[in-house]
């Protein structure tokens, strides 16, 4: 009996002790998702940090999916997408009492890559699709050389791969031939060493330092339909307006109506601040419906 | 099942899994995980039906998972999962000496080994092969503490002796999926002899549950199961579980079953009933590093004899210092009984759960 009041005793006292120990830390706010966003809400995040010390973010990639199911599992504040939640997710998220808000923060123009030494300028999106599913093995079917085509894409729980295969593929599958790359650097670094390779990158990927495209990367145009205006997704106005067909939101995903932290971090985020850091980062900021439904989220 | 068919069955079985592995293995994603519980245990009371062991404090491993995962494509995904434990005390094979013996050693055995598509109906999952029951699947993801203790229907055998025909995995076929968000369903049609026996007989286990989301939150679970165990008697498990999820950071589960089998007779040849009823709950105060849980749990072995029933409480702390994959699960058990003859059990563990 002693020995058990001593373990229950010492059990306690050390519950106790990590109790004690957690408020004295800094409010930590966990971030987890996709890729495509974790370098920009990593810079959001330092900004943010360094105006506000009382205040840790911590960030993680992994892939939308990833993000998405952090916050069903309640392990995350804010999960980062790239992608609207599936059918399934919300599902899930209804098992589990969790009832997610969602934020736009940036806005994508999914840049389309290829080899510099590659003739090609611009593709049309059916083109692109069937590249994609493996239609297409040779670049002449497209207008190049007789060089086989080299694929590089993301693995499946991205959101970028997710959000290629519905508005590209026709939510068929990719080509078994394709290189599943663990993120937009590593698709990067298989096109620029692979002088057949295409690959799909998040536009703020595609600078150097000193805000050019990298060299040895050539970003195609891309049409909507054959004969169309071909247009890049490094043109602000065609993606605002639509031309550009490979444009998207990015998302940042709560459950429930965030706390005051993180209510105070998105509104950062979406704010003038916030957004001056998307477009530096070579994203597009939102436009003034999606600041509305943001606000509105907030409350 | 005929003897020796079951063998030839697993190669064509083997055969056609590692022709599609072979012809998709460059391009798939393929994953492979590690997960290991490992006990301090130290018996806090003695003399009681468990703690009057000789030994009173070891180290034990319980379980070491091996998992490869190869997703074949957006719909079609192979599953491979080796377990090993030391429960199955097999004697050694001894060429030629003199003596053999038995040992403790941990044994690999397949667990898993099954094909899962996705692409049947919408939201829905068929898995072929050796797969994961559907009888406590939700209860076991609500409750999350595997490594501290099995849920209810899992352990009934391991705690009380009696066979409630649940094991964890079963060589078959299930199609699970939701049909709206408020509806969940799960059917399954097995060999029922579980994933340590071969099918000794021509009957089949048939089971299915209907899993209801009313309001977010907040989970109703309702299965059965049958099989024929010969040609006169069936045995029949009915289930009901509820999930109260509403609160962030807190789940509180449900879970009682009973089970009929016509085999089950006392010595007056009447039938006995078996059943269990467990209750627990999780609060997690840091995600994916700090979480309490308790749970309470009640056996009942046989209907028709009143003083061998048993409680159980366990209660915890799950505790991620440096990261997620390497957590420290401190934790209390407590055993009663309602027969005076018998004393309380109480046993401290320290569980060491690693997943990498």
């Amino acid at each position: 009996m002693k020995k058990l009041i001593a373990t229950v005793t010492l059990g306690l006292a050390f519950l106790a002790m990590v109790l004690i120990a957690a408020p004295a830390q800094k409010k930590m706010i966990q971030i987890k998702g996709s890729d495509t966003l974790v370098n920009l809400v990593q810079v959001l995040a330092e900004e943010y940090m360094d105006k506000n010390p009382g205040i840790a973010l911590a960030i993680l990639g992994g892939g939308s999916g990833t993000g998405i199911t952090a916050i069903i599992n309640q392990t995350c504040d804010i999960a980062n997408h790239s992608r609207e939640w599936k059918q399934k997710e919300i599902d899930q998220a209804w098992e589990k009492g969790v009832k997610p808000r969602f934020f736009i923060i940036a806005v994508d123009g999914l840049s389309v890559i290829v080899n510099e030494k590659n003739t090609l300028d611009k593709m049309t999106m059916a083109e692109l699709g069937a590249i994609y599913r493996g239609e297409i093995k040779k670049w002449n079917a497209v207008g190049g050389t007789d060089k086989a085509v080299s694929l590089y894409g993301r693995q499946s729980n991205s959101g970028t791969y997710v959000f290629m295969q519905e508005h590209v593929l026709g939510n068929k599958n990719y080509s078994t031939d394709m290189k599943e790359m663990n993120g937009n650097a590593q698709i990067i670094e298989g096109v620029l060493q692979d002088e057949g390779g295409i690959g799909y990158v998040g536009v703020g990927y595609l600078f150097d330092k000193d805000g050019k495209v990298r060299k040895g990367l050539k970003v195609l145009n891309i049409s909507k339909q054959p004969g169309g205006q071909a247009f890049s997704p490094l043109d602000k106005a065609a993606v605002d307006n639509g031309d550009y067909p490979v444009a998207r939101p990015l998302y940042q995903a709560t459950n429930g109506k965030p706390d005051a932290a993180v209510a105070a971090f998105m509104a950062f985020e979406t704010g003038p601040e916030g957004q001056k850091i998307v477009e530096r980062e070579g994203f597009f900021t939102i436009g003034a419906k999606h600041k509305e439904q943001n606000e509105k989220n907030l409350r | 099942m005929k003897k020796g068919t079951m063998p030839k069955l697993g190669m064509i079985f083997g055969f056609v899994l590692l022709t599609l592995l072979s012809t998709s293995i460059v391009s798939a994603q393929q994953t492979f995980n590690t997960t290991i519980y490992f006990d301090y245990t130290n018996y806090l009371s003695k003399g009681g039906p468990v703690t009057s062991a000789a030994k009173n404090n070891f180290f034990a491993f319980r379980r070491a998972y091996f998992t490869y995962e190869n997703k074949i494509n957006d719909n079609l995904k192979f599953r491979f999962r080796y377990d090993a434990d030391n429960t199955v005390n097999i004697t050694s094979v001894d060429f030629g000496k003199a003596s053999t013996k038995k040992d403790d050693k941990l044994r690999p055995f397949i667990k898993h080994l099954y094909l899962e598509y996705s692409g049947l109906m919408p939201n829905s999952s068929l898995k072929i092969g050796m797969t994961e029951t559907i009888q406590y699947k939700i209860a076991e993801d609500r409750w999350g503490y595997r490594s501290v203790a099995k849920t209810l229907m899992d352990g009934y055998k391991d705690i009380t002796g009696v066979d409630v025909d649940a094991p964890s995995a079963d060589l078959g076929v299930s199609l699970t999926g939701s049909l709206a968000k408020y509806v969940r369903y799960g059917l399954m049609i097995s060999n029922g002899a579980g994933y340590s026996h071969a099918e000794s007989d021509k009957y089949k286990k048939i089971a299915g549950h209907i899993h209801l989301i009313p309001v977010a939150g907040l989970s109703v679970v309702g299965y059965m199961d049958y099989e024929k165990q010969d040609a006169d008697n069936s045995a029949t498990t009915y289930k009901l579980d509820g999930y109260f999820e509403m609160i962030r950071n807190l789940i509180i589960g449900a879970e009682y079953f009973l089970y009929k089998n016509d085999k089950y007779l006392t010595n007056d040849e009447v039938r006995y009933d078996v059943s269990g009823l467990s209750l627990f709950g999780r609060c997690i105060l840091k995600a994916d590093v700090i979480s309490l849980f308790a749970r309470f749990d009640r056996y009942e072995p046989n209907s028709k004899t009143s003083d061998d029933e048993m409680s159980r409480v366990i209660a915890g702390l799950d505790w991620a210092p440096v990261h997620k994959s390497m957590r420290l699960q401190p934790n209390i058990w407590i055993r009663s009984y309602p027969d005076s003859e018998k004393k309380n059990d109480v046993v401290f563990n320290f569980t060491f759960f690693l997943s990498f």
